[in-house]
């Protein structure tokens, strides 16, 4: 199977004031195209850190990040707002859809920073609404929809763009267990149609629903570390 | 990766729609700032008009006045006025002028019947009519005939007739100046003109209605008046004639008088030049106020901006999460800064537009706004935008996205 991210080394410092905090301890693993991973830990742990940095968002202090076998380590941040934007899409537990915008508005959102025309979006934007069951629902603004609806929107959005990894930070964390359920299925689906799912979370039910699980306590990778 | 230019354009009205009244509360200031700019650029371009249009009402602009010049001491003690002699010379010196008219004044006493009237009697050429663009309504001016004989007629200004003579006509009619007679030949067409000075009387030309003339020589040879011509007018062919011409005039004027500058040699041209470059003095400042005043709508701006980048935090980092780069946020926020600050502008012109209607209309001045000063204001508005919104834009494309994801 094809390596799609590779970590080695990576470290994570925060300095509060003179003090340095580390987040990350110095992890390895690898995750190949196909998988469905969840990354476990109590809270302070340094999932989220993890999280952040498999997504683009931040940056290590040390260490290497191999995405699509290209070294994201070092690069500029207009660069990497290109990998968030066609590599990675994010699922977060409070859903974080901008609430002036209807849903389809929302999902389009990644197409119009790649830069593609209002028609093209449309279209792509109203297919992906309809795998995810809205095609009703388009003009809506996201606080007219409930919870589970609200995820599958943001799921939407994650994938619009075909991304490589879909990260969800918890996307169950908000939602009633039948909505939690809808949203893991939809997230097996999309595992089962080719795409890396990583999927953070502190609750054992859902991480298992994931075919391996990464733990993470102080920093440090326990079990399922793959190097 | 880009995203267009209109794209901004569209997310900014798209935003500035959702926040309507925060947009409105948010551009007033601009709207009293580009309304006082645009009525303030008209009004000036108004009065300037209405400056020229007196000047022009005086005897326009190719006019040269020759006067005493009350402020010379004159140590070498040399003539103060001239004699109809060294008028003649003058002349002859300065073919290229069109018109020639030496003057002189007497305060005087007139009187009709029991009716008396003080005024300023002035002694004149046939050529006062075409210098001054100023002729009779009725009867005849003075003709050269009247000045080889020094004949006694006068001709006399509305407000004279109308003191004298009332609803009569008074053309034929003789009337008593000191102990000599006088037949009146013409009456001066009525001047008018809208005076916008809150003080004096509502005709500022109402002084020329009180004016009588009559021959420069009658009123040398058989007037109290000596031969002493204390000023004269010339006319040039243009205004710019004129400038050439006066300088040529007093060039001729200091050497007869051995380089003492006992007369002043004023162009109309150039005392135009001089009103308006003092007005423009005032417009500059009053300019500047009404740029002081979008300036802190601008700083209004900015700081609303600022509150709504910190309210909007979570948005910028869902943004950037879904692949917005950070010139995408600082593009986002500048445009939607100008945006609002252009709504503001073109609210503030129609606005401006409908006060300039109301101001032109109490001051009886034609007041309009052109193109250029339209688009000034316009622009001076997207300005202030662009200048206020760029502080703000750069905080937004700087926030952390990590941070801006966890703001509550």
């Amino acid at each position: 199977m094809k390596e799609i991210i590779k970590i080695a080394q990576l470290k994570k410092e925060y300095t509060m004031g003179k003090i340095k905090v580390p987040a990350l301890n110095g992890i390895n693993f690898n995750i190949n195209k196909g998988e469905f991973v969840a990354i476990m830990g109590p809270s302070g742990s340094g999932k989220s850190t993890l999280m952040h940095i498999l997504g683009c968002l931040d940056t290590a202090t040390e260490g290497e990040y191999f995405l699509n076998a290209k070294n994201v380590s070092n690069l500029q941040k207009k660069n990497l707002a290109t990998i968030r934007n066609k590599q990675i899409g994010f699922v977060f537990q409070t859903f974080n859809l901008l609430p002036n915008l209807n849903i389809q508005k929302n999902v389009e959102l990644p197409l119009m920073y790649a830069g593609m025309s209002a028609k093209r979006r449309e279209k792509i934007a109203k297919k992906v609404l309809a795998d995810v069951g809205l095609s009703d629902r388009l003009r809506h603004k996201p606080a007219e929809l409930s919870g589970g609806q609200r995820q599958r929107v943001a799921i939407a959005r994650a994938i619009v763009n075909d991304p490589a990894i879909i990260l969800a930070d918890e996307p169950t964390g908000n939602l009633d267990t039948n909505s939690g359920n809808d949203i893991l299925s939809i997230f097996s689906d999309l595992n089962a149609k080719g795409h890396t799912v990583i999927m953070v979370t502190h609750d054992p039910v859902v991480a298992k629903k994931a075919h391996r699980i990464i733990h993470i306590v102080d920093g440090l990778i326990q079990n399922g570390d793959n190097s | 990766m880009a995203i267009t230019v209109s794209e901004h354009f569209k997310v900014g009205f798209s935003d500035f729609w959702s926040r309507k009244v925060r947009s409105l509360v948010t551009v007033i200031g601009i709207i009293l700032g580009t309304m006082s700019v645009i009525v303030i650029l008209s009004l000036m371009n108004g009065i300037n008009k209405n400056t020229l249009k007196w000047m022009m009402e005086r005897g326009g602009l190719s006019k040269i006045t020759v006067r005493k010049n009350w402020s010379y001491e004159n140590p070498g003690n040399v003539k103060e006025h001239f004699v109809w002699k060294e008028l003649k010379l003058i002349r002859s010196l300065i073919p290229e002028a069109e018109y020639f008219n030496p003057q002189i004044q007497n305060w005087l006493r007139f009187s009709y019947g029991k009716k008396e009237f003080h005024t300023r009697m002035y002694g004149v050429v046939p050529d006062f009519t075409k210098i001054e663009e100023w002729d009779v309504e009725s009867g005849r001016f003075i003709s050269e005939f009247d000045i080889e004989q020094s004949n006694n007629v006068v001709v006399i200004g509305t407000t004279l007739r109308d003191e004298l003579f009332g609803n009569k006509n008074p053309i034929g009619k003789i009337i008593t100046m000191d102990r000599s007679r006088l037949i009146v030949i013409g009456v001066m067409q009525h001047r008018f003109m809208k005076n916008n000075d809150v003080v004096g009387n509502d005709n500022a030309l109402a002084y020329m209605n009180r004016r009588a003339f009559m021959p420069i020589s009658t009123m040398i040879h058989k007037g109290r008046a000596k031969d002493n011509i204390s000023s004269f007018t010339v006319k040039a062919k243009s205004p710019e004639a004129a400038l050439k011409l006066r300088d040529k005039l007093e060039a001729i004027i200091l050497n007869l008088r051995h380089r003492e500058r006992v007369f002043d040699v004023n162009s109309a041209k150039q005392q135009a030049e001089d009103m308006m470059k003092n007005q423009k003095v005032f417009q500059i400042v009053f300019f500047f106020i009404s740029i002081i005043s979008l300036l802190v709508g601008g700083i209004v701006i900015a700081n609303i901006m600022l509150a709504s980048i910190q309210e909007r935090t979570r948005e910028i980092g869902i943004r950037i999460a879904v692949g917005a780069r950070r010139f995408d946020i600082f593009a986002q926020f500048l445009t939607q800064t100008i945006l609002v600050t252009t709504i503001g502008g073109i609210l503030g012109i129609a606005f401006g537009l409908s006060l300039l209607d109301v101001i032109g209309g109490y001051l009886e001045i034609e007041l309009i706004a052109g193109l250029n000063v339209i688009i000034i204001s316009l622009m001076v508005s997207a300005g202030v935008g662009f200048i206020f919104g760029i502080v703000p834009a750069i905080i937004a494309s700087k926030l952390n996205p990590v941070k801006a994801l966890r703001y509550e």
